[in-house]
């Protein structure tokens, strides 16, 4: 089959690879036919996130048609419509069972890695290097599912692969981030990063009754679309003075609840991000951190967060607990995330639509490959 | 088939991963840049290294031999590895898996098999370094149904040590709480051969992952693998597209 292939730092190919097979008698193979880019991926391509090997298979929010089971596979069949989510969870351990697969004890083949990095092994996912099992992604024509029967998402009847595909990802990324924040009547929200994640933070804010959010980036395209597809105020922080533009906003107050949707870059910005939210933030508030991090972060100014009595959240999402709630809200028309996909390209063009996707050329907010 | 799931390259992925996390665990993360290659490099040396010392900046087995005799005057006591676990099944069920000592070989990749040869006697198979079996005789010595079972060699062992594993319920309803431990001779010795034999050069690694393999194998029936999933890149020379 076709495949997008890491061969070194930003060196990506499409290349022809063995078709997979089932390895465990819990296995699907599902035949891929949407898998998003996601902006987790960008670290592991350029080497920051330094965990990727030559030939590992790139890709983790995708849908697809399940082609093949393995004989201890008994909720999923030939034929099923549906989506998977990055963190792979085992079904059946503790964090599995109350809804946090992205913890899971058991998926990680190994989980040597982050053990001794974190403390605890996190659990495996797809495309994500090999500290989290080096599980080969969805960028390709077909791929292995684990432990189908936990991870193969069902979609419902009557909604498309262009909207369901990216329930793997950034829509149940976006409602965490909101969730956790626990957003009362009233609150005011504030995200920073309007890519696909943020994007549905802000939409997904609203829902949980956020009386206003403001969507804080710098690229006019990404701006518009917070306004225009996710009811948000527009922040442009190179153009504003960011604290003073949140205190006007907010009476002074500053904003109640502060969303990183940004996470990792490529040029280490992430502590100003964080920085910034807990300086903004008012007190009482809460930090909710959705973007992806990987290593230490210094000089955080843990003075302030004390004193002014924040609460922070965090985490992986766990895609799978909240797709039922969340293809409700689609299906009720509350949520629309069909908009992020604005390039869907052949998998043959893989190579130049990350190209594209990381210097935001286009307008590209997600480019979308099918094999 | 489960039995037959060994993971590729056990010890050997501790080294990369402990680099990981001396990168992960603070300056580096800025210097962006593990240079191209470099974690192929790793990977490459960490699974054809063999016997690989994590903890010890990669230093061959050979080398940790050769030098046996300073690290008994470096390490004179006898030395204890423990290895703890919460397990979501009951302590009755754990306790049954572990009983059997014929599951062993499955926790642990060194293991080869273990005969049982009497309600208290076994005899424990093992792969050496350079796949030179090693054997000797256990016996269980204490035996608490469903809290307690520790054994040693027999008396006259060429590779004495001692190890207990004692299963306790977690709070709260949240299944067994199971401690592995194992004592044996300083590394140079008879029994840290024997626990090499048996655990590979990282025993403490080894334990845990004992654990992990038990804990997976009783709630999910399996183990994870990446092994036979497809991957790319082409040999130097390879045309192939």
């Amino acid at each position: 089959m076709k495949a997008l292939c890491w061969n070194g730092i930003d060196d990506l190919r499409v290349e022809r690879v063995p078709d997979p097979a089932i390895l465990d008698p819990g296995d699907a193979i599902v035949r891929v036919r949407l898998s998003s880019v996601c902006g987790s991926d960008l670290p592991l391509i350029s080497g920051r996130m330094p965990t990727m090997k030559p030939g590992d298979i790139l890709g983790r929010e995708f849908l697809g048609e399940v082609v093949e089971t393995g004989p201890a596979v008994r909720h999923r069949g030939r034929g099923d419509r549906v989506i998977v989510a990055a963190a792979i969870g085992c079904g059946k351990c503790r964090f599995c069972q109350t809804g946090r697969s992205a913890l899971c004890d058991n998926s990680n083949p190994q989980p040597e890695w982050t053990e001794s990095a974190y403390g605890h092994g996190t659990g495996g996912a797809f495309g994500s290097g090999h500290a989290f099992g080096g599980y080969a992604g969805s960028h390709a024509e077909y791929v292995r599912v684990p432990f189908v029967d936990h991870n193969g998402i069902r979609v419902p009847d009557g909604i498309p692969d262009e909207t369901a595909v990216f329930v793997s990802g950034a829509v149940p990324t976006g409602f965490a981030a909101a969730d956790m924040a626990r957003i009362e009547p009233g609150d005011v929200v504030a995200v920073w990063g309007c890519g696909g994640v943020g994007q549905m933070a802000m939409r997904c804010a609203r829902l949980l009754g956020a009386a206003g959010v403001i969507g804080i980036d710098r690229r006019p395209d990404r701006l518009e679309a917070a306004q225009m597809k996710a009811g948000a105020e527009p922040l442009d922080d190179t153009r504003v003075d960011l604290f003073d533009a949140l205190q006007a906003m907010t009476g002074g107050r500053g904003p109640d609840v502060c969303i990183d949707a940004v996470g990792m870059t490529a040029e280490g910005t992430e502590g100003a991000v964080l920085r910034a939210m807990v300086a903004c933030c008012r007190k009482g508030g809460t930090l909710s951190v959705i973007g992806d991090h990987a290593g230490h972060m210094d000089r955080f100014p843990m003075g302030a967060a004390v004193n002014k009595g924040l609460t922070i959240r965090m985490g992986p999402p766990d895609g799978r607990h909240t797709a039922e709630r969340l293809f409700g809200l689609i299906g009720s028309g509350d949520l629309d995330p069909s908009y992020l996909m604005t390039h869907k390209w052949p998998l043959d063009d893989a190579a130049r639509g990350y190209h594209m996707f990381r210097t935001r050329t286009d307008n590209c907010m997600r480019v979308v490959f099918a094999p | 088939m489960i039995g037959t799931v060994r993971r590729s390259a056990g010890h050997g992925m501790a080294g990369t991963a402990e680099r990981w996390t001396a990168i992960m665990g603070g300056v580096v993360l800025g210097l962006a840049g593990a240079r191209r290659g470099d974690w192929l490099g790793l990977a490459l040396a960490a699974a054809g290294g063999g016997l690989v010392l994590a903890g010890a900046g990669a230093v061959p087995l050979a080398e940790r031999v050769r030098d046996a005799a300073a690290m008994r005057r470096a390490h004179p006591e006898p030395r204890t590895v423990q290895a703890n676990v919460t397990i979501r099944a009951g302590r009755e069920a754990v306790f049954r898996h572990w009983r059997n000592l014929s599951h062993l070989p499955r926790l642990m990749d060194h293991l080869d098999r273990v005969e049982v040869l009497s309600a208290t006697r076994s005899r424990w198979v093992a792969r050496g370094p350079g796949g030179v079996p090693v054997v000797w005789h256990s016996v269980i010595d204490k035996e608490r149904p469903d809290e307690l079972i520790s054994w040693h060699t027999e008396e006259g062992a060429d590779l004495p040590h001692r190890g207990s594993v004692l299963f306790r319920d977690a709070p709260g309803g949240r299944g067994t709480e199971v401690s592995f431990t194992l004592a044996y001779d300083p590394p140079g010795g008879a029994g840290g051969r024997a626990v090499a034999a048996l655990f590979g050069a990282a025993p403490e690694q080894q334990a845990r992952e004992a654990l992990r393999r038990l804990k997976c194998l009783m709630e999910t029936g399996t183990q994870p693998t990446i092994a036979g999933q497809p991957r790319g890149g082409r040999a130097p020379g390879d045309r192939k597209r």
